[in-house]
């Protein structure tokens, strides 16, 4: 049983996991639990609940006789009333009580009387049929007559001198008359009439059957197939209008009554109610929705977008088709809920409440579809957006070879260098030790090749072109171009963001163990580093129009130029480079907003550079050349003086770059253009992209290795790019079930006449909608 | 043993052959039943049909029902055993009022009695032995018929031998009729005697200012936790946990109150809605139903009325029990119903005092103004239950243990005078338990007798069981290791029903004295 050691001693028995009590069984401290310690860790109590179901399953029977032992012990000891028995509510469980079953019994009788019943019909049925296979309006009845005892024996006369039914004497005024189905006797009063429709329905129906199976003498299973399988076919009834006696077959109340039964089981089979009907209807329309609705969905999406995929005409033509569809639905769905309430024996109030769901549910579904049916432009809105994508087509365009070019010539510049320094005795693993450690240890010989390797990230370069040139366009207040800027540089960096996952993804395979290392130190350093940012994040003034996540793609893009030739390398670039934006963003007096991200993420890194031996941050921050940074730091005291707030920050104070980087930019705010800053000492980016802006080669050479570092050694990276975006769909999600969920609360509530419920759950609804408009307008 | 959880276990069996979505039919063997069940069939509704009955069913009735389902609609067709009421999971029930015909069974009555204990004894799978009350005629008729039962179906009742068997106990209500006239201050208890528990409803209609939702509500220990936690404690530490019940409810409120904020804020409210919901419809519940006894308690003074209600229930001071009799008739608070009671409770105890004052306290009673019903209800109850028809003593213990334990609980002193009553079921029990019960007066019925002590108990009281023997039961199941004691009853009784259950047997209409020749008679049987 449940046995717990004790550090001290071994303890055997029923012990209370919590106090160490020893109980008697463990029903007693099933119940001690619960009173005692109900309130406390809800893990050790889902333990010992575990442990208690075990032992309970396992050895139930061990324990049952366990129980009866202390049982007998226990009433010695009763006269002391003690506490030892158990509450009916936690007695054993019991197995099932007794049952019996009778269904073989009723199988039986049923089968009996099944048999009997079928053979009975398909007697009849056949006899009805000869019954009606010749023309019946055009015989004289004297020949009727024969055929219908040739059918039939009929009974004799003499036999039968009371009517079998009311028991009435035959006589003369009283006739005989007899069943053209089974031939007995019965008086006029007790006579029944089949008409030629029924019987031809009858007969038709079991047709198909009774040509296969026609003899009563068959297996019982046999006639129940074919007596379910009979009504498949049914043809129309002949209108016989002229109804002379003739045209109606006599037959005693019982063969009646067993025909009309069989009636009543064809037209059942046969019969759908109109709700099941118009249901069916309205549940091929939702469908339909359902496959259109997310075509439509995307056409108008791409269009809205300026796209050319899809053609405004037809995809207009579709939202009419989707939309007749919606009111077909909604007109169905009225049609059901007024079924029937017309009718002059009002239908059941389950009924009604049918119709009313299926209303009810129908008028969701159509709102909440509708909901999501986005507007198409118009044809001159189309023509705009149309001319509007292919300007940003263009312009990404040029970026690109820009873009390439520059990477082209970064790389050659870089294989001079990795010669000379492979000559230095410094080993360059592409695939980059991700481990700062490493890094650190990789820095010091590159001393000196930092200029170069800053010189060689385009990407960097591009995007600060592109942020700068919307500075300036703010600047200028020509909103249209910040506009069609901004969208530039987000293409931009989804292009980037692609290539780079997809190499991470071939390469994470082969270095999963590294990342592992780092990725837990990086986790602590993200960590505070999420701090900081919230911290700074209040501190900063957002701007609307750029979102903080494209700037953080934007540093990881400076990461990657630089990682392409040497993968250490990149680490460096990136400390080197965001620092240097961090400080150009509180510089700016109109708080471009659009470097403030990252700032943001300054902070961190240097808080990473924290964790790496001090002498490595200094090296790496000096690398470039050493003399040049005191240099920088004795020449611009001023400058110093000016950024305190950034001085301030702790990383930021050992480092001389960011003060180097951070000169011209304060040139550049005083000139009001980056780009001309010729006299920056430093490699900086925005010097190289005066520089080379046409130097850039067509297509960026990109190694393999670097981009996956890229993701992979840098945690901050990949936090920020696929943070939020898998986190909104999510939200969505849960959002969506939530108002769900609120909906079904009314409706609830709303049954149950609780208006001040309906009341706050709408309030709710709305708040929630409202959300969930809103989410959908950030992600679209 | 647990009566609840057997017939729930039957529930989920029949849900789980006859799959989701399915209407199932239980009934019971009533012959009309049969007959309504047959017509369905020749005319079916559904297009399948799963049978069980309750009980157990003659095969012609098989027949009759496989006649009729021509269609072949039926796929199955069972007896699950659950033809009773199971209130609590000790206690059960056969909702019949008015079992008896002055001292014998309506014949009627006594059949569907047998069936609901076969049931009963079925569904728990016990095949017991039987002792019953020797001085009911009623008790030794129902241990024949269910008897008969068991040896009629023997093929049912063959479950796996236990060491020791259970043991089906049959007492009469007239042996004790003080419980059913007392006040109970328990809650479960409480609530039925103020209110009326009809099949776990309360009908609280005629609770001024009652809001629409609570009219009716249930009072279920399955799905109300707070109810399960309290039914057996008494009204005052209900008072307290209600008040720790609205505590933590309004602790949660105001959070579900607050504006949602964020996403968090809305998942949490969503998640959190149904469970409030459930806890705002517990609370408010409670909170009325507890208001109600309150308000009850204090407008019919009923503290007073029930202390004096124990004194007579339990000592056997004669001359303070009749001046504060007396004393509550001439306040004009006691309702007519509780001093009848009251005047009852006198009469029962002090039948064969010296010094009876019964004539002039009924001469009180008219002269409150107690109507005519009542105060012929008090000759009908002593008829019932007085001291001829009580095979035992209610009122005097007779052996030394019992009058010692009663000096030491004098000496003890009564820790609550409103619940210093204990029902003779518990001494009937304990002797039962300890091996003690006199053969004499509770013989076995059929030559076996019970060597050991007997564990598994199912106690039966003809003419209606109550909430406070529930409890009593209760109290021993938890105290006494290896040993499950059910209690069942015709009924589960309050005061009003007990009355209607006297007038129903009919003692009253006869006249006191020309009763008296005939019924003392049989009693001398």
């Amino acid at each position: 049983m449940a046995s717990l050691d004790d550090p001290g001693e071994v303890r055997e028995g029923f012990l209370c996991p919590l106090c160490l009590k020893d109980l008697q069984s463990f029903y007693q401290l099933q119940s001690h639990y619960e009173e005692e310690h109900s309130g406390e860790d809800r893990d050790v109590k889902g333990q010992i609940k575990s442990l208690v179901q075990k032992a309970k399953k396992a050895k139930n029977r061990l324990l049952k006789r366990e129980g009866d032992d202390r049982a007998e012990s226990g009433t010695q000891g009763y006269e002391s009333f003690s506490y030892g028995g158990v509450d009916p509510y936690m007695w054993e469980p019991q197995e099932l009580g007794a049952v019996r079953s009778h269904l073989s019994d009723f199988k039986k009788h049923r089968a009996a009387r099944i048999d009997h019943y079928v053979v009975e019909v398909n007697k009849l049925i056949i006899r009805l049929e000869k019954l009606t296979a010749f023309d019946r309006t055009n015989t004289e009845s004297a020949k009727i007559r024969a055929i219908e005892k040739s059918v039939v024996p009929w009974v004799n006369d003499q036999d039968v001198p009371f009517c079998p039914d009311c028991g009435n004497k035959f006589n003369i005024r009283n006739r005989r008359h007899h069943c053209r189905l089974c031939g007995s006797i019965m008086c006029k009063k007790c006579m029944e009439l089949i008409s030629l429709p029924l019987a031809n329905k009858l007969t038709s129906a079991s047709k198909d059957s009774l040509s296969t199976h026609t003899s009563p003498s068959q297996s019982p299973n046999s006639v129940h197939g074919s007596r379910r399988g009979s009504i498949s076919s049914m043809s129309s009834v002949s209108s016989v209008l002229d109804e002379k006696d003739d045209d109606r077959i006599r037959c005693c109340t019982h063969c009646k009554d067993t025909l009309l039964k069989r009636e009543q089981q064809i037209d059942e089979k046969e019969h759908t109610p109109d709700i099941v009907k118009l249901y069916e209807k309205l549940r091929l329309c939702m469908e339909k929705v359902d496959q259109k609705a997310p075509e439509y969905i995307r056409m108008a999406a791409s269009l809205n977008a300026g796209e050319t995929t899809y053609s405004l005409e037809h995809a207009s033509d579709l939202r009419v088709e989707v939309q007749k569809v919606y009111e077909l639905i909604d007109a169905l769905s009225k049609k059901i809920l007024t079924l029937g309430l017309n009718q002059d024996p009002p239908p059941h109030p389950n009924t009604l409440r049918l119709q009313r769901m299926i209303r009810y549910s129908a008028t969701l579904f159509v709102q909440e579809k509708l909901l999501g049916l986005m507007s198409l432009p118009t044809k001159e809105q189309f023509e705009e957006l149309k001319k509007k994508r292919k300007q940003e087509m263009e312009r990404k365009r040029i970026l690109e070879r820009q873009a390439a070019l520059e990477a082209q010539r970064r790389l050659e510049e870089r294989r001079s260098d990795l010669a000379s320094r492979a000559a230095n005795g410094e080993v360059v693993s592409l695939r980059g030790g991700p481990a700062p450690l490493r890094k650190a240890e990789g820095w010091l010989p590159l001393s000196g090749s930092q200029g170069q390797g800053e010189d060689s990230d385009p990407l960097l370069q591009q995007i600060h072109n592109i942020t700068s040139f919307i500075r300036q366009a703010k600047a200028a207040g020509r909103t249209d171009e910040v506009r069609t800027l901004q969208e530039n540089l987000r293409q931009l960096q989804d292009e980037y963001d692609q290539q780079q996952t997809e190499k991470a993804i071939e390469m994470s395979r082969k270095q999963a163990e590294e990342e592992d290392l780092q990725r837990e130190q990086l986790q602590m350093l993200r960590e505070r580093e999420w701090e900081r940012e919230r911290e700074q994040f209040q501190a900063a003034s957002l701007h609307t129009r750029t979102r903080s996540l494209d700037f953080r793609e934007i540093r990881s893009f400076h990461l990657e130029p630089g990682r392409e030739p040497r993968t250490h390398f990149a680490h460096v670039l990136d400390l080197g480079s965001s620092p240097a934006q961090s400080s150009a963003a509180p510089k700016s007096p109109s708080p471009s907003s659009a470097l403030e991200p990252i700032s943001v993420w300054s902070g961190p890194q240097a808080l990473g550079q924290e964790f790496f031996p001090q002498s490595t941050m200094s090296q790496q921050n000096e690398v470039p050349s050493l003399n040049l940074f005191d240099e920088e730091d004795l020449s611009s005291p001023t400058a110093e003086g000016t950024t305190s707030p950034l001085a301030a920050e702790p990383s930021f104070g050992p480092s001389a770059h960011i003060l180097k980087e951070y000169n011209p930019f304060e040139e550049e705010e005083a000139v009001g253009n980056p780009f001309t800053n010729p006299d920056s000492p430093a490699p900086n980016p925005f010097e190289e992209e005066d520089e080379h802006p046409h130097q850039r080669p067509s297509s960026p050479p990109v190694p393999g290795n670097p981009f996956e570092e890229a993701t992979c050694t840098n945690p901050f990276e990949m936090d920020s790019d696929s943070g939020p975006e898998s986190e909104e769909p999510i939200e969505e999600e849960l959002l969506l079930q939530q108002i769900d969920n609120i909906k079904a609360y009314i409706f609830d509530a709303k049954q149950c006449g609780r208006l001040d419920e309906v009341e706050v759950l709408t309030e709710n609804l709305r708040e929630l909608k409202r959300t969930l408009a809103k989410q959908k307008g950030g992600t679209d | 043993m647990n009566v609840v959880f057997a017939v729930k276990q039957y529930i989920s069996k029949m849900i789980e052959d006859s799959g989701p979505g399915m209407k199932v039919l239980l009934m019971d063997k009533e012959t009309e039943n049969v007959d309504y069940l047959i017509q369905e069939l020749r005319r079916p509704k559904y297009s399948i049909y799963f049978i069980y009955l309750s009980n157990v069913i003659s095969k012609s009735d098989v027949k009759s029902l496989a006649e009729a389902d021509e269609q072949e609609v039926v796929a199955e067709v069972q007896e699950f055993y659950g033809d009773y009421i199971a209130v609590n999971p000790h206690l059960f029930s056969l909702n019949i009022l008015g079992c008896c015909q002055g001292r014998n069974w309506d014949p009627a009555q006594l059949s569907r009695t047998t069936q609901g204990l076969t049931a009963l004894l079925l569904s728990l799978k016990k095949c017991p032995m039987i002792r019953y009350q020797l001085s009911s005629e009623a008790a030794k008729r129902l241990g024949e018929c269910v008897k008969q039962v068991i040896t009629k179906e023997y093929e049912l009742f063959e479950f796996r031998r236990t060491e020791v068997p259970p043991l089906l106990l049959i007492l009469d209500r007239c042996d004790d009729a003080i419980t059913p006239l007392l006040n109970q201050w328990t809650y479960q208890a409480m609530v039925h005697e103020l209110l009326g528990i009809n099949n776990n409803r309360i009908d609280l209609s005629r609770v001024p200012g009652i809001s629409k939702d609570l009219r009716e509500v249930v009072l279920s220990a399955e799905n109300d936790e707070f109810y399960a936690n309290n039914m057996y404690l008494n009204f005052a530490e209900i008072g307290s946990n209600i008040k720790n019940l609205m505590e933590d409810f309004q602790r949660k409120k105001p959070k579900e109150q607050q504006k949602l904020e964020s996403i968090a804020d809305m998942k949490a409210f969503v998640e959190n809605y149904p469970q409030f919901k459930k806890m705002s419809g517990t609370v408010s519940k409670h909170v009325t139903v507890v208001g109600e006894l309150s308000r009850l308690v204090s407008e019919r003074n009923l503290l007073e009325v029930s202390e004096v209600e124990q004194e007579l229930a339990c000592q056997n001071d004669h001359s303070s029990a009749l001046q504060n009799v007396k004393r509550l008739l001439q306040n004009p608070r006691v309702t007519e119903f509780d001093a009848a009671r009251l005047v009852m409770l006198y009469a029962l105890h002090y039948e064969r005092h010296s010094s009876n004052s019964l004539p002039g306290l009924m001469m009180d009673l008219r002269n409150k103004g107690v109507s005519e019903k009542y105060r012929k209800l008090v000759s009908a109850v002593v008829e019932y239950g007085g001291k001829r028809v009580r095979g035992s003593d209610l009122f005097s213990p007779k052996d030394a243990v019992a009058i010692t334990k009663q000096f030491l609980k004098g000496l003890k002193g009564v820790e609550n005078v409103y619940t210093q009553h204990q029902p003779f079921l518990h001494d009937t029990l304990d002797h039962l338990i300890k091996g003690k019960l006199k053969e004499n007066l509770y013989p076995y019925l059929g030559p076996s007798t019970l060597r050991d002590r007997p564990q598994d108990i199912i106690v039966f009281v003809i003419g209606g069981a109550t909430y406070e023997e529930a409890l009593t039961v209760y109290n021993l199941n938890r105290t006494t290791p290896g040993v499950r004691i059910v209690l069942g009853g015709t009924t589960v009784h309050n005061t009003k029903s007990f009355l209607e259950e006297v007038l129903a047997s009919g003692l009253h209409s006869r006249n006191k004295e020309s009763a008296q020749v005939p019924s003392r008679s049989t009693r001398k049987r």
